[in-house]
């Protein structure tokens, strides 16, 4: 579980694969809708912030990364951490809590994987993002072609610690993509509540970094923008920050309940009709590629196999209470 | 506010009494806002770091600003405003500003947030001069001592366990009148072993002191309920009387306890007395895990304390 992955020689990913971009979503959609059951059920532990709405993001950005590559998260990191790749049984595991877990049931959510490069999942807004510009430092120091990727939602441009980074990195030209999810809450705020202007551009390009919107429903639009922000951090050309507008169509966070928050049920319903799986199931090239059967059975497959990763959490034994004590110091590797 | 609304009340009537009190968060309770309007009630962007030095200025220039971080792990990202500016202003300008403000904020709960959002930092910020550091035990100090936090002259950090809010009792909470900084709580009377509880530990503590006493263990129960200003007089006459001292926390055992300890045993006689004889039921120096087996770990029951009294009692003298 710990080996460092090795420096990709081919710097550039395959072209993204619609079917497979398709079918990642859809994991992370049933992913999600069980783990929000499960939570309800007591059987997944802590908070679940579940990343319904936003699964075109994570996937069509990961689509556009190497094994070398490297991935910050944050709290609502399922969605991330699938589309990075991460063993789905290890991640149920942790989520449940058990020994088997990414990081042996002391993370929960807040997970890490060295083995996809996924450096951390904080659960501190915003500070994620000095964290992915060191791992760019580190490539540029190394003189390795790989870039580091920082998830965060909107509700992180209050940070300072954010601004700092983005200045830095404008200055320094890190190989630093941050993919900004934009879906106009920050908990119980609306965006425009606490932000001079609801569009993020401007934010960015004050600092002289790379801005880019789209639209974060639209996987294809994603895969594209983030394909060209690693191309050009890759080639020495500095940082970009991609907007992706979105929406969360479950809610912000869960403990024993669903949250019980309201939002506009005419928002609401305009984001659902823009889903972005149904988005991508309509509009080439799936639209033409997929009979609905096709689709029906990559639904079956993810609801397979996140059963499947159910049943592994949950035959998995709960860490022994040493456990706790350990991984506090590092040892000399 | 904090997980604890009741304290919401509190604000409330405060807030009619001090026209000074304003409140800053990302997430500030809607009846204030609705009462008191947006001005002296307002909701901010995830900028910590700035809310608590607007309430630092705010503050040296007149007003009495209440910052809710929310989470106390939060209280990392405003050390710079907290430490060097909000508790060395009236130090640094030689007694020309008074910094009067309240930071508050929820310590752990039993909700699995994880290593990182699950803390008791309160034991770091007594070794940070210029600020007092409130722990509530009881639902009913929870409301004294916010207001008493609201008469304080200078800044205060108001850390509430969310365990506080499954208390009964609102009403009675709610009229308990201010609590003055720096005097103890006296909980249970016993001449066995002194028990030091601190915040959300109080009530297991209590209880555990409650089991003992029925098979004829007495102890003293005190909550400082202030960790600055402490009430080292009334925990040190305990300690000489007993003999026997045991801390119990849901923070970590080099926070608090050990401060508290390094105050007690400039007293005199309490190294004498209770050398030796000093047991700790608190979270390891590590942090709070997410997995709930792990996470039991870390948290005081009465159990534990029965045992660790039990353990110091068995110390001769
Ligand atoms: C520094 C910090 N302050 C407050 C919080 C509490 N908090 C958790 S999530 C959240 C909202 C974040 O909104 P946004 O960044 O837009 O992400 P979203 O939840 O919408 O995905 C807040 C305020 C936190 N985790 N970290
Ligand atoms: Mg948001």
């Amino acid at each position: 579980m710990t080996t460092a992955v090795a420096p990709a020689r081919s710097a550039e990913p395959a072209a993204p694969d619609p079917v497979a971009m398709f079918a990642s979503m859809v994991l992370i959609r049933v992913f999600e809708e069980r783990m929000m059951e499960l939570r309800t059920a007591g059987e997944v532990i802590g908070p679940v912030h579940p990343y319904v709405g936003q699964e075109a993001i994570a996937v069509g950005v990961c689509a556009a990364l190497t094994q070398a590559d490297s991935l910050v998260s944050h709290y609502r990191g399922h969605g991330h951490a699938i589309a990075r790749g991460v063993d789905l049984d290890a991640l149920t595991a942790e989520l449940f809590g058990r020994a088997a877990g990414l990081c042996g049931g002391k993370a929960a959510a807040l997970i890490s994987d060295s083995r996809t490069n996924l450096l951390m999942s904080s659960g501190i807004v915003g500070a994620g993002v000095p964290v992915a510009a060191g791992a760019a430092m580190a490539a540029q120091v190394r003189g390795e072609p790989a870039v580091s990727v920082a998830f965060i939602g909107d509700g992180a441009l209050g940070s300072g610690a954010v601004h700092e980074t983005l200045t830095i990195a404008a200055v320094q030209r890190l190989p630093l993509v941050l993919v900004c999810e934009h879906n106009g809450y920050q908990a119980g705020n609306r965006t425009e509540e606490v932000y001079p202007e609801v569009s993020l551009l401007r934010l960015a390009e004050a600092h002289r970094v790379r801005a880019v919107g789209i639209d974060g429903n639209d996987v294809a639009a994603v895969a594209t923008a983030a394909h060209d922000a690693v191309r050009l951090a890759r080639g020495g050309g500095g940082p970009t920050f991609i907007e992706a507008r979105t929406y969360l169509t479950r809610f912000h966070l869960q403990f024993e309940r669903p949250s019980p928050e309201v939002r506009p049920s005419d928002e609401m319903a305009a984001w659902r009709a823009r889903d972005p799986i149904d988005t991508a199931r309509q509009s080439p090239p799936l639209r033409d590629r997929l009979s609905d059967a096709d689709v029906e059975a990559i639904w079956e497959r993810a609801r397979e196999r996140v059963e499947r990763a159910v049943e592994t959490a949950r035959s998995s034994p709960w860490p022994a209470p040493e456990e706790a004590a350990t991984h506090v110091w590092a040892e000399e590797p | 506010m904090n997980e604890v609304g009741l304290l919401d009340l509190v604000l409330e009537e405060e807030f009619t009494r001090d026209p000074n009190l304003v409140f800053l968060a990302t997430n500030s309770p809607a009846s204030l806002r609705r009462r008191f309007g947006s001005d002296r009630v307002r909701i901010c962007a995830i900028s910590e770091q700035a809310m608590t030095g607007m309430a630092v200025g705010a503050a040296i220039s007149g007003l009495r600003p209440i910052v809710d971080l929310n989470r106390a792990s939060f209280a990392m990202l405003v050390m710079d405003q907290l430490v060097n500016h909000a508790g060395r202003m009236h130090y640094l300008s030689g007694g020309q500003y008074r910094v009067p403000m309240i930071v508050t904020s929820a310590t752990r709960g039993r909700q699995q947030l994880g290593p990182q959002n699950e803390q008791c930092p309160y034991g770091i910020f007594m070794q940070t001069p210029g600020l007092a550091v409130v722990v509530p035990g009881s639902l009913r100090d929870a409301c004294a001592l916010l207001r008493g936090a609201t008469r304080w002259p200078g800044p205060v950090l108001y850390f509430v366990a969310p365990e506080l809010n499954r208390q009964r009792g609102l009403s009675a909470a709610l009229a308990a009148a201010p609590l003055r900084f720096g005097e103890a709580a006296h909980l249970r009377h016993g001449d066995a072993a002194t028990i030091v509880a601190i915040g959300g530990a109080v009530k297991v503590a209590s209880d555990a002191a409650d089991a003992l006493a029925a098979d004829g263990v007495h102890c003293d129960v005190l909550d400082p309920r202030t960790l600055v200003p402490l009430d080292t007089a009334a925990l040190a006459a305990s300690v000489r009387r007993t003999g026997r001292l045991v801390f119990v926390d849901d923070g970590p055992r080099s926070g608090a306890p050990a401060q508290i300890l390094s105050r007690l045993l400039d007293e005199p006689g309490v190294a004498a007395a209770a050398g030796g004889r000093i047991g700790y039921v608190c979270q390891p120096d590590v942090p709070v895990p997410s997995a709930p087996p792990l996470e039991e770990t870390m948290w005081p029951t009465e159990g534990r304390i029965r045992a660790e009294v039990q353990r110091v009692l068995g110390e001769p003298e």
